[in-house]
């Protein structure tokens, strides 16, 4: 299983929780099994700009890049001006 | 009966509650931190609070809750039909007429209006204006190209008016099947050549009077605006006591179809409410003279009200600012009362009863 942790923001609107347990062999499958990939993807299903998933603490935007058993993802909103 | 207004802001959403006499008032949020709340309205046929969500990283959502804010319901992703641009956006939702009662609308940028018809579930873009033949001639108004008023016939369930910016107003008559400009009498003084166009106006807020649905009321960049005929005409109001027409909202009164509301400011380029203050002006003859009505409001401010920064009921008129303050003026009574102030900058305010008990 793949751990996906999610900011408060997101978590917000799963009842408050921010830690998921997914079966996933990629970084894009363990991010469309969560229930807010609407947020993460835009509606041509690309992942939205500013969404940047670190796998392992390693930032990685493409989404074939495959997952270990115990693969840690953390969903981070960029830094974006300000 | 007591008041809830829902009060969207560029950081999170209020829920004010006002008793009878609209003098008392508590705040309660913010809801849905993070999130630019660019509307939020109560469906007065089940209560359901739904809101137009909109955040820089995330998209644009419509989210809808059912015990007041508490938890919330996101709907299924909007989506623009292949070969649009994607959505940006989502500006205004609008419960549908009592006799569709899980039909809502909801307006959104680009130029795109959306209907559900299971209580805001799924959203299904209205292709009747997406292919609309004066498409090409419409323009992205200040504010992006937003589909921002929505406004149901009471008293028909298949006429309802847009409000597009810069389109202009558009009307249908068969529950949005097709749409027929609505914008005769408006003026495009910005505009080079034909100050009178068929389309391509920029209309910031139009209103169907709830008790006499063929009496329209339109706030426009280029004036203030009535029309006795669904559209049909429209008569420029503003050279009669408003010390400018350019402004964003306009409240009515349920009670009196003579009575409006707006509120100045000094033009295009300033945006601030003319004459340095918060300057609210009332008319009860239809629009043949205004009256300044800021008893209670700041003497001096610079700030401005909204496209969706004024409400009304049968009991009052609600307006909220950018500078995050919220005043009430209750129907019959002389003066405006603070109902919240330093929150943050306010993109909409909307009126429903609310009961405590």
């Amino acid at each position: 299983m793949v751990l996906v942790l999610i900011p408060s923001l997101l978590a917000a609107q799963t009842g408050g929780r921010g830690r998921f347990e997914v079966e996933a062999a990629t970084l894009g499958e363990a991010l469309r099994a969560l229930p807010i990939a609407d947020l993460l993807f835009d509606e041509r299903g690309e992942l939205r700009p500013l969404v940047n998933p670190f796998v392992d603490k390693s930032l990685e935007r493409d989404l074939t890049t495959p997952l270990q058993a115990h693969s840690e993802v953390r969903v981070v909103a960029a830094i974006a001006g300000g | 009966m007591s008041v809830l207004l829902p009060v969207g802001t560029r950081k999170g959403l209020f829920l004010l509650r006002g008793d009878e006499s609209r003098r008392s008032w508590e705040v309660e949020g913010p809801l849905l931190k993070g999130w630019e709340v660019f509307h939020a309205t109560v469906d007065p046929r089940d209560g359901a609070l739904y809101v137009a969500a909109n955040n820089f990283v995330y998209g644009a959502t419509v989210q809808r809750s059912d015990d007041l804010g508490k938890t919330w319901e996101r709907s299924e992703q909007l989506a623009m039909p292949d070969g649009q641009e994607p959505l940006k956006r989502m500006w205004h939702v609008e419960p549908g007429h009592p006799s569709q009662p899980a039909t809502l609308w909801a307006g959104g940028d680009p130029h795109v209006l959306f209907r559900s018809d299971d209580g805001g579930a799924t959203w299904e873009p209205n292709r009747a204006l997406l292919e609309h033949s004066t498409r090409d001639r419409w323009q992205p108004g200040f504010g992006g190209p937003c589909l921002h008023s929505i406004q149901l016939d009471p008293t028909d369930a298949r006429r309802l008016y847009v409000g597009i910016s810069a389109a202009g107003v558009f009307r249908s008559d068969d529950g949005g099947e097709s749409w027929t400009p609505a914008n005769k009498g408006t003026a495009a003084d910005f505009m080079e050549d034909d100050k009178f166009p068929e389309v391509g106006q920029c209309v910031h807020k139009v209103l169907v009077h709830p008790a006499r649905p063929d009496r329209l009321w339109q706030q426009n960049h280029c004036g203030v605006y009535r029309s006795d005929d669904r559209g049909e005409s429209w008569e420029r109001l503003e050279g009669n006591g408003l010390p400018s027409g350019f402004g964003f909202p306009i409240a009515l009164d349920p009670g009196d179809p003579d009575v409006a509301y707006v509120v100045p400011e000094d033009g295009a380029e300033g945006r601030v409410t003319a004459g340095g203050r918060l300057g609210v002006y009332r008319t009860t003859d239809g629009g043949a003279s205004w009256e300044l009505h800021m008893d209670g409001l700041p003497a001096r401010a610079w700030t401005a009200v909204k496209r969706e920064g004024l409400a009304y009921d049968d009991g009052g008129v609600y307006l909220g600012t950018q500078s995050g303050s919220v005043f009430a003026l209750a129907t019959g009574d002389g003066g405006w009362v603070d109902a919240a102030a330093q929150l943050p900058e306010i993109l909409s305010v909307e009126a429903a009863e609310w009961s405590s008990s």
